[in-house]
């Protein structure tokens, strides 16, 4: 099947004659010497990745007590309700001059880019996760003289455990388009400053190239987090 | 997987018989359960204009060492009943005492068995029977030992690490049985716990409850929609008729113990459940 | 409270007495207008904080306000929102045509899955704005490069809950119709598009909100025309109030686009509530 596909691409690519469409083969070629030749590839990912470890750590530090706080109170969960929906419903895009505006071309403005692309998906299901915990297992817990403490341990946190991490998943997604949204968009670097560069010396191999190592390091971390899910919470396949 | 229970059967010593002299010699001397004229209404969702008058006046004593079932058709707040005593849900009027003490809410002498088992999904069978022992504060050691011997009790030794969703109904529910008999409770609280088995299933769990009752004869208050089950289990079967909630009847079962399949094969038996039969076929709206 | 209402049958006994008789009543903060109050408070805090604060990039609310109305009043700014929404619509079109077929063959026919099943996986969770640049390089300025991104923004959550919902209608309420003798076609007509409306729904709303992302995403990126170009413009100009009112812009289609195909949904499945 993958052979089928990529034979696609080669002739597709071949008879099209277009300038911005490389061939499988070129890509291959070109994805060598990002990785071997020139080596360029290795620093832009990890400057990229820099400020997508730090914006989607503390999107997680910040979303996942704030929403499990909103799925325990009711008026809390009220009052962050509309931010929530402007959150949900507003592109992301726009705001990216305004936070170079408050940080400049720093590390900070590419950080708080990440967050504001990822928090609002880890809130929302974290939240989502305490409010669809079985209530019949909360009151077996209360049966059993559970207090408080134990009922939100033992009960709440573990059965809201799967649509966390679901929602980090998603979060882990988010954050990577913010992090190469904002070097497409204003602070070239990283993987961007390579994407931009290249298309501009119009060398659609190495777009290619660096595309396809973007989407791999997408899947591979969606993989480890599924790995991470499963060893965390292995009662929930 | 209902291998175990057959295996499980065999191992265990069969249930020494207390007479009544020595049960008699360790009861506190007074009704374990006692309701005086309880009545509960549900308020509608949105609209307060709808109330449901689940119990009305409700009065009822149930003394130690007694099997209590409680009978009648859907809407008759028997499982409402049932979760008052547990303290589980506020009562609108009357008194609920428990050996004595009003109830305020779940106290260490009762423990529920519920119908939808309600194990912990990401706990195992150990720490799931050990739940009420940690919820006390046990230490872990102690509170293991402890689940340990319950579990082997309810037959499921060898199966201490499994993940509920492992487990066939009947096993689960063992797992429900175990939990609550873990915490050494007074009374025994059940709320249809055998209604979502299958009905062979079901049939060996009653004498597996019957022959884990007989060790201890603690008191049981049993809530069930099966006339058969009604009957076997129980010395007296509260009959209650629907809205408002109400206790119909009481009908004492002086059926010789202990009990099993060939009780229901008995004249007595058949004779008891047709006369509960009569009752509720009036009262039941289809 | 408790010497208020006495309980008629509380002893002289030392212990509590039962639940008093509890009339549960809609607490305060449920009647409170909580939400409206925070927005309120939150908007109120912007509009303090913007004053005093004098931050380039915290223009108090009023002003953005004003701009936004200002904004509205300018030929050229409904030109550009009246091309944003061009491209919007062509390519939620594309989206919805492309994403209901493939996802009813993947959801029809194994092999068609099998085939498709880890490019429209990869590319659902793949960061999608990476593609731009690609785009940009085939097409050039051009609405292909608007188009298509605003296609691979959304086509792909259209194509998964589609074939989910395909997947997963109940074989029982199939095979009933089949059992009554109906036709192929008629089951497809009366069984299975109806079982499935629910999640398919689902998928265009979402596929919806990721269009107009998709949308902004592409024209800030990479043309010189919509409400994107509008905000990169601002932005380069530090007009940062002008950019929070194209962002209000934005989120008002946002919401709209979403309230009608909540309309829509409705009453396609009006069943299912």
């Amino acid at each position: 099947m993958l052979v089928a596909f990529l034979t696609f691409w080669e002739v597709a690519a071949r008879l099209a004659h277009n300038i911005g469409i490389a061939t499988f083969s070129d890509t291959m070629v070109a994805a060598w010497d990002l990785m071997f030749g020139n080596g360029r590839i290795w620093e832009a990912m990890l400057n990229s990745n820099a400020a997508l470890v730090l914006g989607f750590a503390i999107s997680a530090v910040t979303a996942v007590p704030l929403g499990l706080a909103a799925g325990r109170s009711r008026i809390l969960d009220r009052a962050l309700s509309p931010y929530t929906a402007i959150l949900l419903a507003i592109p992301v895009a726009p705001l990216v001059p305004i936070a170079i505006t408050a940080f400049g071309l720093s590390l900070a403005a590419r950080v708080s880019i990440v967050i504001l692309f990822a928090v609002i998906f880890i809130y929302v299901n974290t939240r989502a996760g305490v409010r669809s915990v079985d209530r019949r297992l909360v009151e077996m817990a209360h049966a059993f003289g559970a207090s408080e403490r134990t009922i939100w341990t033992k009960v709440v946190i573990p059965s809201a455990v799967p649509a966390m991490f679901a929602g980090l998943r998603i979060g882990l997604g988010r954050a990577l388009t913010g992090m190469v949204a904002v070097e497409l968009l204003l602070v070239a670097t990283g993987v961007g400053k390579l994407l931009l560069e290249y298309r501009d010396r119009l060398q659609p191999a190495y777009v290619f190239a660096t595309v396809l190592f973007v989407i791999a390091e997408a899947l591979l971390l969606l993989e480890l987090a599924r790995f991470i899910e499963r060893k965390v919470a292995p009662w929930n396949d | 997987m209902t291998d175990v229970t057959a295996a499980s059967t065999e191992t265990q010593p069969p249930a020494p018989w207390p007479d009544d002299a020595s049960l008699a010699a360790a009861s506190h001397g007074g009704p374990m359960i006692e309701l005086r004229g309880v009545s509960k209404e549900f308020l509608g969702d949105r609209s307060s204009t709808t109330t449901t008058h689940a119990l009305d006046n409700i009065s009822l004593t149930v003394n130690e060492h007694e099997f209590i079932t409680v009978i009648g058709p859907s809407g008759c707040g028997k499982t409402t009943l049932l979760r008052i005593v547990a303290g589980l849900i506020p009562y609108d009027s009357g008194q609920v005492l428990v050996k004595g003490k009003p109830v305020t809410g779940p106290g260490p002498d009762r423990a529920v068995v519920f119908q939808s088992f309600a194990l912990l999904p990401w706990a195992t069978v150990l720490e799931n029977v050990a739940f009420g022992l940690e919820t006390r504060g046990i230490p872990r050691a102690e509170r293991e030992e402890q689940a340990r011997v319950l579990i082997k009790t309810v037959g499921l030794a060898g199966f201490e690490s499994r993940l509920p969703r492992h487990l066939s109904g009947g096993m689960q529910q063992r797992v429900g049985l175990a939990r609550a008999l873990a915490v050494n409770p007074d009374i025994l609280l059940m709320d249809e716990p055998f209604g979502a088995i299958d009905e062979q299933t079901r049939r060996i769990m009653q004498e597996e409850l019957l022959r884990i009752w007989g060790y201890r004869r603690k008191t049981v208050l049993f809530v069930t929609h099966s006339m058969e089950e009604a009957v076997l289990l129980a010395d007296r079967v509260i009959l209650m008729s629907p809205r408002p909630g109400r206790v119909h009847e009481i009908i004492d079962v002086p059926l010789p113990r202990p009990r099993g399949r060939e009780t229901e094969r008995t004249r007595e038996f058949t004779d008891i459940k047709e006369l509960l039969w009569d009752k509720l076929r009036v009262m039941q709206t289809v | 409270m408790a010497a208020a209402a006495p309980q008629p049958t509380a002893s002289a006994a030392p212990f509590d007495p039962a639940p008093a008789p509890r009339r549960p009543r809609r607490s305060l903060a449920r009647r409170l207008p909580v939400e409206g109050l925070s927005l309120l408070a939150g908007s109120l805090l912007w509009e303090i904080a913007g004053r005093t604060m004098d931050l380039p990039w915290l223009p108090p609310l009023s002003m953005i306000l004003a701009d936004l109305v200002t904004l509205l009043g300018q030929e050229s700014v409904r030109a550009n929102i009246l091309a944003s929404l061009q491209a919007l619509v062509i390519g939620f079109a594309i989206s919805l045509v492309f994403g209901l077929v493939v996802g009813a063959l993947m959801g029809r026919f194994l092999s068609v899955e099998a085939a498709l099943d880890i490019y429209v996986n990869a590319l659902l969770v793949a960061p999608t704005i990476i593609l731009i640049p690609v785009f940009f390089a085939i097409f050039g300025l051009g609405d292909g490069t608007r188009l298509s991104v605003v296609v691979v923004y959304a086509v792909f959550v259209i194509i998964i809950n589609t074939m989910t919902a395909i997947k997963t209608v109940d074989p029982a309420m199939v095979e009933m119709a089949r059992a009554f003798g109906a036709s192929e076609a008629f089951i497809i007509r009366k069984v299975m598009i109806p079982a499935s409306m629910p999640l398919v729904m689902a998928g265009v709303r979402l596929g919806l909100g990721r269009a107009v992302k998709g949308m902004i995403t592409g024209e800030m990126l990479v043309t010189f025309v919509g409400l994107g170009a509008l905000a990169a413009r601002f932005g380069s100009q530090f007009d940062m109030s002008k950019v929070f009112a194209v962002s209000l812009i934005v989120l008002i289609l946002a919401a709209v686009t979403n309230w009608v195909a909540q309309l829509v949904d409705d009453r396609l499945t009006r069943w299912a509530d």
